[in-house]
């Protein structure tokens, strides 16, 4: 059935497709909003004892300290989530400017405040301006400012074709976070880097002005390092891992005390620094963590510059990213991506020998730059790492121990206390987060109608695409939903995938339930407007497919025409087609036959006899 | 063609005049922030009064769009040109040449600013070389989203439609910028909505009696 205007008919569908984005678009930010003033408000109704886990004792500190008789806490490790900032600081606007900013992950510039340091793209050099102290034979000091240029072959004052280029070179931004917090950081000149093109890793020495090149890693190497060092994801959102030595209580005629009730304990050994004693703590002694794009943690050897290799005692790793526990289970091997944010602390224990053979001191990290004499040789030793994942939604978090062999001690997954009739029992922090608090059902119901006001095969999408998403960019989606509930079951391992594809199918009924009263609406208007049988099953189609979307662009689209009742059924027709749309019959357009009477100038005898009523009608 | 552009300039010259208003206000807010930065205390009247002057322009670019099509349907202007020798995609096209070059006169003297003041008083580090460029460019594609939003609202009879439908779909629509950042996605987006826009437009505009 043709229409008669061709024109239209070729861009109909350009048209609807057109219109179809546009509306998606518009539809789309409105859900995101309500979706996410729903998450925002559940985390922030959140009880507190679902955001922290701790694990105590910690499980690394050798017994002869843990087990002191003079240790009153012993040593703990506790990672704290932030739901309240994870709302408006997971919006890509945010995300975008934190990201960009000096020591963020898409910044060249590792940091800047008068000196600075940044990877110039156009030379493949690194660029490290410092402010270097002078004493001079008048003992007065003199500040001198230095700018190097550091490539792969070597370091230099001027930008050097011959030092070579790095391509994409990531560094342990542990030592930028050390650097901060040392004052004295003349002795922090050693920079390890990693340069995922070239495979190789670098020691750069600031003081010798030289470059170690590591052993370049083979082509047939799985090992892709994505973080060296300091190795945490959205730390600006979770600084959340701590870890607290033994602690003794000081006496009280001890000459540090200051009356302020935090000084009353002290750690049984030194760390460093009360306060900002993290950076040191963070030490894995002789080695270097480095993260694999899988999420497993190697060690490399400082000095050699070497992946530690698989021995009986040390198997090489230092273990993985642990698996938060999610709303529709959990997975043992997730990767960087999977997660929204990870922090790793290694752990080491560091012995110092003076040039007094009975002095001797051990601490925890690396704490030495606070030492008034350098020590005469320095004993290191690696005793594990505790890392914290926080599950891709935000709703779960995991604590896990790992010794000095890469093997798990300790797990400690995030949970909800539920209290009923006197009892208390824990439950998964996930479902505490969607049903646990007051209003949390509501506000989980609201949600999820939300999701359900999406396109049925967006959902499915976002089911078969679960895990594809960077877990972050997954909280700023607008059309892939990798947070929605269909989603989080698309991450479930536990039944076969037919199984699985049919309970998905049942977490959006609502949604398949609207489409189908919608593609009827459709299907009984577009015969009333008289589409073609074929444009009818594709809008029926694209109705069941995009719902609520598809709807309101039929609503926008469909022809706009005056119907005219057809004399064959009686039914309302077009009349721009040739035949009626409802009863196939021709367009019968009534043939205009003239009238026999004719209206005359002036009187004047019309045949067949004047009559009264024909001489009322002349018109003068 | 020149003609055409020339005569939408000429009806709208109210939004021209406008835009380089604008601009000039943009360009002395950058300049006043970068002058009276201070770390410790928020520039509390340039936001006071940059944010409203960024609402303002959002909206007049829409309403822009939305005012060209209203007259032209109201007054009947392209029935009017269509008698000459002038096809309805030239009328349509110089329209939106000329809503292009509105937004062009208001973003492009900002942007030259923004970049000579970074590059006079930023330190010789490569921290905002991207990020103008790209906040520019998702800038000028949201202003052009508004527009095109103007563009498909305004081709009605009824005065109350346009106003408040643009005015409610860019509510609706500015928030993008916060869900999605300035980064690639964003401009995919805004690209993709743009063109379904102005296909859209065209197709209401070629086939609509005037």
């Amino acid at each position: 059935m043709k229409p008669l205007i061709k024109g239209t008919a070729l861009n109909y569908p350009v048209k609807v497709f057109a219109t179809g984005f546009v509306v998606l678009a518009l539809l789309s930010i409105p859900l995101f909003w309500f979706r996410f003033a729903c998450e925002t408000s559940l985390a922030v109704r959140m009880s507190d004892d679902v955001k922290s886990v701790f694990i105590r004792p910690s499980g690394l500190v050798p017994p002869e300290f843990e087990n002191d008789p003079n240790v009153t806490y012993r040593s703990i490790v506790s990672a704290r989530m932030r739901f309240e900032e994870k709302g408006l600081l997971s919006l890509g606007i945010f995300d975008y400017f934190i990201a960009r900013f000096p020591g963020g992950r898409r910044s060249n510039v590792y940091f800047s405040n008068g000196n600075w340091m940044y990877f110039d793209k156009k030379s493949g050099q690194i660029v490290h301006r410092y402010t270097e102290k002078q004493i001079m034979p008048d003992k007065t000091t003199l500040r001198k400012e230095v700018q190097l240029y550091v490539g792969p072959e070597g370091v230099s004052e001027t930008r050097d074709k011959t030092l070579s280029r790095f391509i994409d070179p990531i560094i342990d931004l542990g030592w930028i976070e050390r650097r901060w917090v040392d004052g004295r950081w003349e002795k922090l000149r050693e920079l390890i880097l990693y340069d995922k093109k070239l495979r190789c890793f670098y020691k750069i020495d600031f003081n010798q002005r030289t470059v170690t090149k590591g052993p370049k890693l083979g082509k047939d190497d799985s090992n892709k390092p994505i973080q060296i060092g300091l190795l945490s994801k959205n730390n600006s959102l979770f600084r959340y891992l701590n870890w607290s030595p033994p602690r003794i209580r000081v006496p009280d005629e001890d000459p540090n005390k200051t009356g302020n009730s935090r000084t009353k304990f002290k750690p049984i050994i030194p760390t460093g620094p009360e306060r900002d004693a993290g950076p040191y703590l963070r030490d894995a002694g002789p080695y270097l963590l480095v993260l694999d794009e899988t999420g497993r943690i190697y060690l490399l050897d400082k000095g050699t510059l070497e992946f530690v290799r698989r021995t009986p005692e040390l198997p090489g790793t230092a273990g993985r990213l642990p698996g938060p526990e999610t709303y529709f289970g959990s997975r043992n091997l997730v990767t960087p991506r999977d997660l929204f944010g990870y922090e790793v602390w290694p752990l080491a224990l560091t012995t110092y020998f003076f040039e007094n053979p009975e002095e001797v001191r051990v601490t925890f990290g690396d704490p030495s730059f606070y030492f008034k004499r350098s020590p005469a040789r320095v004993e290191r030793k690696y005793l594990g790492m505790f890392a914290a994942s926080l599950s891709r939604d935000g709703t779960a978090m995991v604590l896990a121990v790992f010794d000095e062999k890469g093997k798990v001690i300790k797990t400690e997954y995030s949970r909800f206390l539920k209290r009923e009739d006197r009892q208390t029992s824990y439950i998964q922090s996930s479902k505490g987060f969607f049903f646990g608090a007051p209003w949390s059902p509501a506000l989980t119901i609201g949600k999820y109608l939300a999701e359900n006001l999406h396109p049925p095969i967006l959902s499915v999408a976002s089911y078969l695409t679960a895990s594809s998403f960077e877990a972050a960019s997954g909280h700023r989606a607008l059309f892939f939903l990798p947070n929605s509930f269909i989603a989080m079951m698309g991450r479930e391992r536990s039944e076969n995938f037919a199984e699985r594809f049919f309970s998905a199918l049942w977490l959006i009924l609502p949604s398949i339930i609207l489409a189908i009263w919608l593609a009827c609406r459709v299907s009984k208007d577009a015969v009333v407007v008289g589409l073609s049988e074929n444009a009818r099953a594709y809008w029926i189609i694209g109705t069941l497919a995009f719902g609520l979307t598809a709807y309101i662009t039929y609503r926008l689209t469909r022809p706009k025409i005056t119907l005219v009742t057809c004399l064959n059924c009686g039914k309302m027709r077009r009349p721009d087609m040739a035949k009626c749309h409802r009863c196939k019959s021709d367009w019968h357009v009534p043939e205009l036959t003239p009238p026999a009477w004719r209206v005359l100038k002036g009187a004047e005898k019309v045949d067949g006899g004047p009559t009264a009523d024909a001489e009322e009608t002349v018109v003068e | 063609m020149f003609a055409l552009i020339k005569r939408e300039i000429q009806d709208h010259i109210v939004y021209f005049i406008g835009a380089a208003v604008f601009s000039a206000v943009f360009i002395i807010i950058s300049i006043s922030l970068i002058h009276q930065y201070d770390p410790k205390e928020p520039p509390l009247f340039s936001i006071g009064f940059g944010v409203p002057a960024a609402t303002i322009v959002i909206f007049g670019i829409c309403a822009m769009g939305a005012t060209q099509m209203y007259l032209d349907k109201t007054r009947k202007i392209s029935a009017l040109l269509s008698t000459l020798a002038v096809s309805r995609s030239r009328i349509l096209l110089a329209r939106i040449i000329a809503g292009i070059l509105a937004i062009l006169i208001l973003f492009v003297p900002l942007t030259i600013a923004s970049g000579i003041l970074l590059r006079l008083l930023s330190p010789p580090v490569p921290m905002f070389g991207g990020m103008v460029f790209e906040i520019s460019v998702v800038v000028f594609l949201m202003a052009f989203a508004c527009y095109c939003i103007g563009l498909q609202t305004g081709w009605n009879s009824s005065a109350l439609t346009p106003s408040l439908g643009a005015l409610f779909l860019t509510c609706i629509f500015i928030p993008l910028i916060l869900i999605k950042g300035f980064g690639v996605h964003i401009v995919v987006i805004l690209v993709l909505f743009i063109v379904a826009s102005l296909i859209r437009t065209w197709h209401t505009f070629m086939t609509t009696s005037l």
